[in-house]
């Protein structure tokens, strides 16, 4: 401690043999950066022997260290007599070495570097050769170490920017996405499809508003001074606007869905896109935000936009945003000609835009499992037999009848159908058993004109009475809705044929209204 | 269903079909329409469905139809056909899209009845290189499908041929460049420097390896690897495995994708016997490991030829198919370092032709879902995949049978079963691998697929349906 008679206050680094022993050594005192000991040796080692890796070479085996300390421990594995060095005084005098490149700017002992490590590697990464290089992203390192850093770290993590620009580092890619010139033409684009109407932009261009935050708080310097006189004007804009247009600005409908829009494109585009948009004029509507005793004045579009401009002027510009909303917007690629696997960055996507003009329809996958679950509750147990039945009670002439609708009018087709009919009976009500409450409430539905003897046969082949409700719980299916069941959706079918009794038993009873398919389902 | 109504109609009605109003739906004061397909008029009933229904309706009609098709009761599939046909629709939403080809498929099956007339209508058809080609490439862009398991194998393959210096591929179905382009590339990164690559392609078609050769080539030398193109044009079945000139010292990687089933196909006939030595055949096969597929058919050739119902697991069904198995005999006597194996995930290759309707029914319906979810409805090229891709598979695996149906695709189960017995041993698929298909997918903007990764196979699924197996094989010596 006070065995350096130092002027300086700066530099007190205290030899550990001095420090007391109940507690650790004090470790060195870093100098300001910039700011080396007046005090300290300044020594200046020549070029080769900043580059040297290896100086001290063992005789026996070529094993070469860059300390002689080193070397004499490894003779002592030799069996070789060995001797350390010790320290020539105790005194320990801080070292500081400089540049050897007269160019340098540490050449000069006020600006020498305080570590000899950081010396070396000044030295290699200013005035070296590259020879270390990144096989990912070909960066070129004089430092082994520099490389070894970067290696761990390349590809690891990216964030990209939408104009093509990737980042490893989180920060720069925010600061980067605020200022980026690409960001802000999609963003205008994303504008001018969102919004049909924008009445006399003042701002002749519409970039400005979208990407950049600092941009957008210099057009209207005036207004961001709440004096009356630099507000009444905007206002009288504003409000001689409004009766032009009443539609495009004061519906909320496209404030919110340029916001929305925007939102979902850029973060900080939002902010700002919102304010150029929704009030045409980004004067009118800082002009909104300070004065809001003459908001009553402006349609409800300009309170609205408001009111979301004040929300979203209250959250930080762009930091407060994931980057990951970025990826919403990211223009994604598909590969037209010149096939390649990954994409290409001048590859568009249409892929965003396609969902939406279709009529959202149930998946077929999401439709076999529905029919698969209806047709475990449809009561092909009685079914079947009721359908057996009906077959072989049903008069001939309803066979001959029903082929001479069809084909021809002669016994060999009808032969052949019955026969087809009945042997195919089994098959055929079992795949009608998967047709579910269908089939089965257009049975129950008109029971009054099929007539007196149509009735048993009804009840034949449902299994069941009209106006009976307890056949319709019987029977999990049997045959090929089982089958269906184990291909398709499978599961919960049970709970759903609680569902369709009770759809079953409404429909007996509500016949007159039933309506069309919701009500079968 | 419909057949129900029109008997019971016709029992109380006087046999005129048109003016029955016996059988009307309850809220509308017309006849029930579609009892009546000889009138040919409007439906508007049918019309009023709402999309969901119709789909419902759809599947239900589709059933039907497919039991009247399978017990060969022709008029009955005919109403049910014509019925079909008011919803269906080859350019409306996925069900519709569906149904029309699935009917397409049946009504083909139900013509090969009348074979006169079949052929009369089948002869005139015009087949263009450049269109089949042209669908090919519609596949490969449209769904990410390809370009997922281009990714998974070429990931296997820098993985497998790391440290090599001589890399000889063999891809058994040549057609789309940039699969290996995107090889080339990484292959031209690798930190010890590219290897002398050579690729072996085949196809049927000259042209297609023509321009495959070309491409490849250019790119090879933009990138100054050594390289070198052989071009073998040949239908895989055809194939001559010796022909592929495999040098020794070089490390083979064999790339199969979405070919292998076709080599299933068989004479239907030869393979139904069955075989009374099933025990003994199971005993057999508990020491195949020590004997190649081909030692193990020439010990017991009748065995190999049964065939136990096929929706068992039991190595008896596999045996069947003696062009699998002197094929994957004749790959692995090349001994390859590594083979990387694409194949669709569903059962196929039922004896029913039920069974393959449902399960076909479910597959497809998830690929057509796939299309609907990235491209319009107005697109032709969608139209042109549905068609002529999805369509003709669906078409071949029911209506086809014997050696005509190609499309015989089976699930992972299976193929790790045959390929284990045929000598090779599993690879597993890497981690990387699947990292990179999720950011290809990521990168395209693909929503709604996943990767699943099933003991050290890759699946690629459309939500949680499977659709597409990765597997990657070795050469496996015995001792």
């Amino acid at each position: 401690m006070g065995d350096l008679d130092n002027s300086s206050s700066l530099v007190g680094s205290t030899a550990s043999g001095e420090a007391t022993f109940s507690e650790p050594p004090a470790k060195k005192k870093r100098n300001l950066p910039g700011m080396p000991d007046p005090e300290a040796e300044v020594i200046a080692l020549s070029p080769k022997t900043l580059m040297a890796t290896n100086r001290f070479v063992c005789e026996i085996c070529n094993k070469g260290f860059q300390r002689d300390q080193n070397l004499q421990l490894h003779r002592r594995g030799h069996n070789l007599p060995w001797k350390l060095r010790q320290r020539t005084t105790t005194e320990v005098r801080k070292r500081v070495y400089v540049c050897p490149e007269t160019s340098c700017v540490h050449h000069n002992p006020t600006r020498a570097l305080g570590d000899l490590t950081g010396i070396k590697k000044h030295f290699c990464r200013k005035h070296g050769e590259k020879k270390w290089k990144c096989e990912r992203c070909s960066k070129k390192y004089a430092v082994q170490s520099d490389w070894k850093a970067h290696m761990k770290t390349c590809g690891t993590r990216e964030y990209k920017c939408d104009c093509g620009t990737l980042f490893s580092r989180r920060d720069s890619f925010i600061t980067h996405r605020a200022f980026c010139d690409a960001l802000a033409e999609e963003s205008a684009k994303a504008q001018t499809l969102g919004s049909s109407q924008q009445l006399g932009n003042s701002n002749p261009n519409p970039n400005p508003n979208a990407g950049k935050a600092v941009v957008v708080a210099s057009p209207p310097p005036p207004p961001l001074t709440p004096s009356n006189n630099v507000v009444s004007p905007a206002l009288s804009i504003q409000s001689s606007e409004f009766p032009e247009n009443p539609v495009g600005l004061s519906p909320p409908p496209p404030a919110t869905t340029c916001l929305t829009s925007t939102t979902t494109a850029i973060s900080t585009a939002a902010t700002t896109t919102s304010t150029g948009n929704c009030s045409n004029t980004s004067t009118s509507v800082f002009a909104s935000i300070f004065a809001p005793s003459t908001a009553s004045q402006t349609s409800a579009a300009a309170n609205s936009s408001y009111s979301n401009i004040v929300s979203s002027s209250a959250i930080p510009s762009a930091s407060a945003m994931e980057p990951t909303s970025l990826s919403l917007s990211t223009s994604l690629y598909l590969s037209n000609n010149g096939s390649t696997l990954f994409p290409t960055a001048d590859q568009q996507d249409h892929r965003q835009y396609v969902a939406s003009p279709q009529a959202p329809a149930m998946s077929a996958t999401a439709l076999l499992q529905k029919a698969a679950q209806m047709g475990a509750a449809a009561t092909s147990g009685s079914f079947l037999r009721g359908f057996g039945l009906a077959t072989s009670s049903s008069p001939p002439q309803a066979q001959d009848s029903t082929t001479s609708l069809q084909w021809s009018n002669n016994s060999h087709s009808q032969q052949h159908k019955r026969d087809g009919s009945g042997g195919a009976a089994a098959t055929v009500a079992a795949g009608l058993g998967a047709s579910s409450a269908l089939l089965t409430d257009l049975m129950m539905g008109p029971p009054v004109p099929f007539g007196g003897h149509h009735q048993p046969m009804t009840r034949d082949l449902l299994g069941l009475g009209i106006g009976a409700n307890g056949g319709g719980g019987s029977a999990s299916s049997a045959g090929l809705s089982a089958l269906l069941n184990s291909f398709g959706g499978g599961g919960g079918y049970t709970t759903y044929a609680r569902g369709e009794e009770s759809s079953w038993e409404g429909a007996q009873e509500r016949k007159p209204n039933t309506a069309t398919g919701p009500a079968l389902l | 269903m419909s057949v129900l109504f029109v008997d019971q109609k016709m029992a109380q009605e006087d046999g005129s079909p048109v003016t029955s109003s016996a059988m009307y739906f309850p809220g509308l004061g017309s006849p029930y329409p579609w009892l009546s397909p000889g009138i040919g008029s409007p439906y508007p009933w049918l019309r009023e469905l709402k999309s969901e229904e119709r789909g419902l309706c759809l599947i239900q009609l589709l059933q039907g139809c497919a039991h009247h098709v399978a017990s060969g009761s022709i008029e009955q599939a005919n109403v049910w056909l014509e019925q079909i046909s008011q919803l269906a629709s080859a350019g409306g939403d996925t069900m519709q899209r569906i149904a029309a080809y699935f009917t397409e498929a049946l009504a083909d099956r139900m013509l090969k009845g009348l074979p006169g007339l079949y052929k009369a209508l089948n002869s005139t058809k015009l087949s263009s290189i450049a269109e089949e080609i042209h669908i090919k490439r519609l596949f490969f862009d449209l769904c990410p499908f390809l370009k997922l398991s281009y990714v998974i194998t070429n990931q296997a393959i820098v993985e497998a041929m790391e440290g090599e210096k001589m890399v000889h591929i063999i891809d058994l179905h040549s057609f789309e460049p940039a699969q290996w382009i995107n090889l080339i590339q990484t292959l031209n990164a690798r930190p010890e420097g590219p290897p002398h690559l050579r690729i072996t392609g085949i196809h049927e078609h000259k042209e297609v390896l023509e321009q495959m050769a070309a491409r490849l080539t250019e790119e090879a030398e933009k990138h100054d690897i050594p390289f070198q193109f052989n071009a073998i044009v040949s239908k895989l079945e055809n194939l001559d495995v010796e022909s592929l000139r495999v040098k020794t010292g070089e490390a083979l990687a064999v790339c199969s994708v979405l070919q292998l089933h076709s080599l299933l196909a068989t004479d239907d006939d030869m393979t139904r016997r069955k075989s009374p030595l099933a025990t003994n055949n199971l005993q057999k096969v508990m020491h195949i490991n020590k004997l190649t597929l081909g030692e193990w058919l020439e010990k017991d050739p009748i065995s190999a030829y049964s065939l136990s119902p096929d929706s068992s697991l039991s190595p008896l069904s596999l045996g069947a198919s003696p062009k699998m198995g002197s094929f994957l005999t004749a790959l692995w006597g090349l001994s390859p370092k590594l083979m990387v194996i694409t194949e669709q995930e569903s059962n196929h290759n039922g004896h029913t032709l039920m069974d393959r309707i449902i399960e076909a029914l479910h597959y497809y319906a998830a690929l057509f879902d796939c299309l609907e979810s990235t491209v319009s409805r107005a697109s032709m090229e969608r139209q042109k995949v549905e068609k002529m891709l999805f369509g003709e598979e669906i078409k071949n695996i029911i209506s086809c049978e014997g050696t005509d149906r190609k499309e015989r695709h089976e699930k992972l189960e299976k193929w790790i079963l045959r390929l284990e017995l045929s000598g090779f041993g599993r690879v597993q698929l890497s981690y990387h691998g699947r990292m990179q298909a999720k950011k290809m997918l990521r990168d395209y903007g693909y929503d709604g697929y996943e990767i699943k990764e099933d003991n050290g196979c890759l699946v690629i699924c459309w939500h949680d349906r499977p659709l597409f197996s990765v597997s990657a094989w070795r050469f496996r010596r015995y001792e």
